[in-house]
């Protein structure tokens, strides 16, 4: 949503908060065992992404988490909706829920937050430091991590920062490529703006660029 | 987001149905739940990253093996895991602000400023902080001078991205935790300075 217009202030009344209801970080919790736990299918993020634009932007942050929590759920058949409409009705007439303890999968679960896995070293890249570049001019048709507003300008490589799997489907499908910082002039993202220029920088995958 | 009531219930009713179906399946155990929410809510945050910052502002060694593999020295620390994975330090000078922001979704590196506040997930935030930076910044009291160069990050990729804010004058004299105190969360996202040891 780089760029748009409309949404008003970023500092409102109860910004600052972190989570409210604490059902959000339950959800959060909930995702990351799925995820790790390989219950459901399709990466949350994209899954986010196909809710209906306007639900979506109506929708709060970790709702969204939630909706994309459930989807993953159904699509690897670990649950089904029926399950999940039966406990909603028993939760809602007071009946509690279920309880079950495992100090050595909580104790599990934990440490699981703390891996990481950092991007490969890219070996063969495409494009240096220094390189001039173009963002193609694109319309993928799902999941894709290259916004809108840089579409079609033309920026400079800062730095190659290693490789990891293409997240893009359909047409843009791909294997493990290259992922460039690369920096853009404001101008060449918004034209020009009363506040002088800025550069904005993104990490862009080799085929999202051409040479310029 | 605001929500009525009713809605914020629902909600609440489909997290607590969704987890109560794992539970009852034998595929989940509650207290895994509360152990994350638990590391989240009392072990991940700021502090963290203000340890990293603070150290980086003493000692010269370690802010260059920061700048070299941020995941690797910030790890030093004790620090690390998920959207930490491969970290970017982006340092402030006297001529250079570094902002940051996640216009896609709301990449954040959790295992250096824990989970991010709301304005950091808000549409308002992810569309105007790349197109109207001093504005968005004015509006968290932040007025940089005409001539600073200011830097946003999108973090578009899995790369997650941390801003050493400049160390305040007049700190010469403080240990490496007053230092810590004085790195506000909003700093290390570039919507803040450091605090001033006077303030």
């Amino acid at each position: 949503m780089g760029g748009m217009h409309g949404f008003g202030a970023v500092v409102t009344a109860g910004s600052d908060r972190v989570a409210g209801d604490p059902w959000e970080l339950r959800v959060f919790a909930l995702s990351t065992r799925v995820g790790i736990e390989g219950l459901g299918e399709g990466s949350g993020r994209a899954i986010r992404e196909k809710m209906q634009p306007a639900a979506y932007l109506g929708a709060g942050y970790y709702e969204r988490w939630l909706w994309s929590t459930e989807r993953r759920l159904l699509r690897r058949g670990t649950v089904t909706a029926d399950e999940i409409d039966a406990w909603v009705e028993r939760l809602r007439a007071g009946e509690q829920a279920p309880r079950r303890d495992d100090p050595d999968a909580a104790r599990a679960a934990v440490a699981a937050t703390g891996r990481a896995k950092p991007l490969a070293p890219a070996e063969t890249p495409r494009f240096a430091p220094g390189d001039h570049v173009r963002v193609r001019r694109m319309r993928p048709p799902g999941h894709t991590r290259c916004p809108r507003y840089v579409r079609g300008a033309a920026g400079v490589v800062q730095a190659v920062r290693g490789l990891d799997a293409f997240p893009d489907i359909g047409p843009y499908e791909g294997p493990d490529e290259a992922v460039y910082s690369v920096a853009f002039d404001s101008g060449d993202l918004f034209g020009p703006s009363g506040e002088g220029p800025w550069t904005v920088s993104l990490d862009l995958f080799e085929s999202y660029l051409e040479p310029a | 987001m605001s929500h009525d009531h009713d809605h914020d219930d629902e909600l609440a009713l489909r997290a607590a149905a969704l987890e109560a179906v794992l539970v009852e399946k034998g595929l989940l155990s509650t207290d895994q739940i509360d152990a994350i929410v638990e590391r989240y809510e009392q072990d991940l945050g700021p502090r963290n990253g203000a340890r990293v910052v603070a150290r980086a502002w003493v000692d010269a060694d370690y802010r260059a093996r920061l700048r070299a593999d941020g995941a690797a020295a910030i790890r030093e620390l004790g620090y690390g895991g998920f959207e930490g994975d491969t970290m970017v330090v982006v340092e402030n000078t006297p001529g250079v602000h570094n902002v940051v922001v996640c216009t896609l979704c709301s990449c954040y590196p959790w295992p250096v400023l824990g989970l991010p506040p709301s304005w950091y997930k808000s549409p308002a935030y992810r569309a105007r902080v790349v197109a109207e930076p001093r504005a968005v910044l004015r509006e968290f009291g932040l007025e940089l001078p005409a001539e600073t160069e200011i830097r946003v990050w999108d973090s578009t990729s899995e790369v997650r991205y941390l801003v050493v804010p400049e160390r305040p004058e007049r700190t010469e004299n403080l240990t490496e935790d007053e230092l810590a105190a004085l790195v506000t969360r909003d700093s290390m996202i570039g919507t803040g300075l450091a605090a001033r040891p006077d303030a």
